[in-house]
């Protein structure tokens, strides 16, 4: 296959900016072309909901770079995509050609407000986090909708401020992905530390314009003077409409970050990993694993075989000043081997194996390199691999991924 | 190119040391070493130390010009 003479990446994202540098490494000398909507240019993420909420100094310590790279960049959102003639067209009444294409538009906040209901706060970009932060310097009360990572982080935050905070959810904190035996850990943890969970029957409903609380199937109305929307994130495909694309879930890719379309390559939280008689379709908007299919649509644009994985299992949060980190398949079901210490005094190292062979391996409140915690996960994993046919695990069905991914990104 | 650490803000993520090996490394604990504290990055790591300022989670890398 002929490399391509001219790359266009829709979306400053880290999947996008590293799809960009990964080009250059693979020797390629032709166009590159970067189109982002954000003005303050590409920006890492995970420390919104921490740095960033503490210290407004930290807003400058964000950007991702692209100096040296010799990269086109053009700040104004796509609005269209046209596959067939191969043009991608901006905001501002661009028309941009390319030969190979590559999106990485992300996703956006999930939002709750009924239409025209004002003040609905998400954490999600920069500028999310800076109003955020505002608010937080005077909010006595807060109310965080949905106790996955992101709502955990941001009412972590709040307890942090010492205001009192209540996540409310239809599940157990964190459950739907680190299952019972770390939920109930970290519930625990996170009521000693101030936050109050309340489990509500069904969907919530924000009250007030502007907002200023919530009301649960029960007819219990809460309010307070902070109240954040954390409800898991949205692939942001609308410029997408009519190419066959995008769906629901975002853009389909297969092991190698290619599409269905010809010529079209897609990496990060804008995709999902298009299933098979093996497993369901799968969403993983996690920071690592934009990281890994920067990399991997790069090389399949240039006609390369990717130079590593394709996806990237590993991801963290931090809930009440304390760190998880995992590497592995989802969620974690049943309880786990205890590799060191106990997750009663905070400080854990534990593994999940599942009947396939495979392993999923946690630090909790523990320092851990990557490599090896995926070290514990292959170890903990192969013995009784070799036992068994080695076909593949079941992975998390999309359906049950509500995790935000302020961090993955 | 030099490269700043903030030390106080690395978690021992330890993505950097995924992204270049040889400029990055984490012990047991997750403690980080960098190996060009306060000197040029030689050329042959430059491009992977990018790609390793740009993987930290936590912003606490930057490539001072």
């Amino acid at each position: 296959m002929t490399a391509p003479r001219s790359v266009l990446i829709v979306g400053e994202s880290l999947a996008g900016t590293t799809a960009a540098r990964h080009l250059r490494t693979l020797g390629h000398t032709g166009p590159v072309t970067i189109i982002g909507a954000e003005e303050e240019g590409a920006y890492s993420r995970p420390p919104l909901s921490k740095a960033v909420l503490k210290d407004p100094a930290a807003d400058q310590s964000l950007g991702l770079s692209l100096d040296g790279l010799d990269i086109g960049v053009i700040r104004s959102a796509a609005v269209a995509g046209d596959p067939r003639h191969r043009t991608v067209t901006t905001a501002d009444g661009r028309r941009i050609g390319y030969d190979a294409l590559i999106v990485a538009t992300g996703a956006d906040a999930r939002r709750l407000a009924a239409p025209g209901q004002r003040g609905e706060l998400v954490l999600r970009t920069l500028d999310d986090a800076r109003l955020l932060r505002d608010r937080l310097a005077d909010a006595a009360t807060a109310i965080v909708i949905g106790a996955g990572f992101l709502g955990m982080e941001v009412a972590s935050a709040c307890a942090a401020r010492g205001i009192p905070v209540t996540v409310v959810d239809t599940d157990r904190p964190l459950r739907r992905i680190l299952g019972d035996h770390l939920s109930a850990a970290l519930t625990a943890r996170a009521a000693a530390y101030g936050i109050r969970f309340v489990q509500a029957t069904g969907f919530a409903a924000l009250t007030g314009d502007p907002v200023h609380g919530v009301l649960l199937p029960d007819g219990t109305e809460l309010s307070a003077d902070l109240v954040v929307t954390c409800a898991g994130e949205v692939p942001c495909v609308d410029w997408l409409a009519g190419t066959g694309l995008a769906d629901r879930l975002g853009v389909g890719v297969d092991d190698a970050c290619a599409t269905t379309v010809p010529g079209v390559f897609a990496a990060g939280d804008v995709t999902y990993l298009r299933g098979n008689a093996t497993r369901p379709h799968r969403r993983a908007p996690f920071w690592s694993n934009a990281v890994a299919q920067g990399r991997a649509a790069a090389a399949s644009a240039l006609g390369l075989p990717p130079s590593g994985p394709s996806q990237d299992d590993y991801f963290w949060t931090e809930v009440a000043g304390l760190s998880v980190k995992i590497v592995g398949n989802l969620p974690l079901l049943g309880e786990p081997a205890t590799v060191e210490g106990s997750v009663v005094e905070g400080r854990a190292l534990l593994t999940w194996t599942r009947a396939d062979g495979t392993a999923t391996a946690v630090a909790y409140g523990r320092r851990q390199p990557v490599t090896a915690l995926r070290q514990l996960a292959a170890t903990s994993g192969s013995c009784r691999a070799a036992t068994n046919p080695p076909h593949r695990a079941p992975q998390q069905a999309v359906q049950e991924h509500r995790a935000d991914s302020v961090h993955r990104r | 190119m030099k490269i700043s650490v903030d030390y106080a803000r690395c978690e021992g993520h330890g993505l950097c040391a995924d992204q270049a090996s040889g400029v990055f490394s984490l012990d047991d604990d997750a403690e980080l070493t960098y190996h060009f504290e306060g000197a040029e990055v030689p050329e042959e790591h430059q491009q992977a130390s990018r790609a390793a300022v740009d993987a930290c989670p936590v912003a606490a890398l930057r490539v001072l010009s």
